[in-house]
């Protein structure tokens, strides 16, 4: 049962609020909390709404681009400098549903959900993150492995946008629309002089929390995109993927369609 | 756990109520402001039973606390209707056969108001991705998809003949 909800205007304020109740969780989209708070054991007692804290804005400056944590995945959909983001963030829920969805609280999804953590893994975003000390930049990676600890506060989430050509989302869903992952890979696969330079490949579905294919980008490292590479690529995707067995799929379903997955996801098949 | 007053834009009426601490959009609606068009279906904003407008955007209402809205107008189905004249969605509802239980009509005639504000002109796939987030239980979305493209072609005929007429 809550106790209090808080709606405060500044982060010092939302900081405060978060630290006077152990049980104070924070509130974004409210997709995810409260649906928890209405089954009636969340154990969360207080409530700190980000909502007036202006954190939804999006900036882009040339190729980088900023988005303020509250942010709704509809507001995003709707800007021009993320089109490139538009089939992962169509493939999340309904268009209710990202009406108030945000991107900080997708963050925060376990898998199969958190289609949009996959994505700004693969991106290698780097989120803003305030606490009594100040505020801070951490790499998704390191937010992913160990969170923030229950009084920090992401507030922004910064990438660069990838070069035309250099992007490929693929999610396999139960049906068309509003169904969580199967399996989600998000590549980032620039070349230069026509062979791949750095790719970062992030799998969903594949464990609790976005994981990098590691093995998968090693060997796709100074290789020419083609159906060679990207097969031998995708046998290496299960030295990294630990699929779960849940509602919409098995394990062994996942582990098997996630190679053809990511195939489709480069080729647009 | 103190009651606090809170003030709602709620169909172009401000209506001031008492409620718990992160009392929902939908259980003030029903319970404090005796509007009861939005169900609670699940309460877990997955079946869409309980969207209304907040700033002319479908939301689920089951999962908005009341303190969050401020002065953001809310719409539901009560605020449709021009006295005795139905708005062309409820109308195409009925004419169209577009309503077995009932239970979902709400929720599924407020995300088409939303999706025809944005796009007036929707083409089938359109509106079954606007209401992707609302569960006919009776499973009766081909109707409900027909009534919604009939009231759109209505809207769009009266919108002609307004323009015609200035």
């Amino acid at each position: 049962m809550l106790r209090a909800i808080d709606v405060p205007q500044t982060a010092a304020q939302a900081l405060n609020s978060l630290a006077r109740a152990r049980d104070a969780a924070v509130l974004a989209g409210g997709t995810t909390v409260m649906p928890r708070v209405q089954a009636g054991d969340s154990g969360i007692g207080a409530l700190v709404s980000l909502g007036r804290l202006k954190l939804d804005r999006i900036e882009a400056k040339g190729e980088r681009i900023t988005i303020g944590a509250a942010t709704t995945l509809a507001a995003m959909a709707e800007h021009k400098a993320l089109g490139f983001l538009g089939g992962a963030i169509e493939s999340v829920g309904s268009p209710t549903l990202r009406n108030l969805a945000t991107i900080g609280g997708n963050l925060f999804m376990k898998q199969p959900y958190g289609d949009l953590a996959v994505c700004l893994l693969a991106l290698d975003a780097a989120l803003t993150v305030v606490s009594k000390k100040g505020a801070r930049k951490i790499p998704i990676a390191a937010f992913l492995a160990k969170g923030i600890g229950r009084d920090a506060i992401v507030t922004a989430i910064g990438f660069t946008r990838p070069a035309k050509g250099s992007w490929f989302y693929r999610k396999a869903m139960r049906r068309a629309q509003n169904s969580a992952a199967i399996v989600a890979i998000a590549a980032h696969l620039p070349q230069a002089k026509g062979r791949i330079d750095d790719a970062r490949i992030a799998l969903g579905g594949c464990g609790e929390r976005p994981v990098r294919a590691a093995a998968a980008e090693q060997a796709l490292q100074g290789a020419r995109l083609d159906a060679a590479s990207i097969a031998a690529a995708a046998a290496l995707l299960a030295k990294d993927a630990e699929p779960f067995t849940d509602a919409y799929a098995s394990a062994w379903y996942r582990a098997r369609v996630l190679p053809v997955h990511f195939r489709r996801a480069v080729f647009g098949e | 756990m103190s009651s606090s007053v809170v003030t709602l834009n709620v169909n172009g009426e401000s209506r001031e109520f008492l409620c718990r601490p992160g009392t929902t959009l939908l259980d003030a609606l029903r319970d404090s402001l005796s509007l009861t068009a939005a169900k609670k279906g699940c309460a877990q904003g997955s079946c869409g039973t309980c969207t209304v407008l907040v700033e002319g955007r479908a939301v689920f209402a089951c999962l908005v606390p009341v303190e969050t809205i401020g002065s953001r107008p809310v719409e539901t189905l009560e605020g449709l209707a021009a006295g005795e004249a139905l708005h062309p969605l409820q109308a195409a509802f009925i004419e169209g056969f577009a309503t077995q239980c009932g239970f979902c009509t709400s929720g599924m005639i407020l995300a088409a108001k939303a999706l025809l504000r944005a796009s007036p002109d929707p083409t089938r796939a359109d509106v079954v991705r606007a209401i992707s987030g609302n569960v006919c239980r009776c499973t009766g979305y081909e109707a409900i998809v027909d009534a919604i493209l009939m009231a759109a072609a209505r809207l769009r005929k009266t919108a002609t003949r307004k323009r015609a007429a200035e």
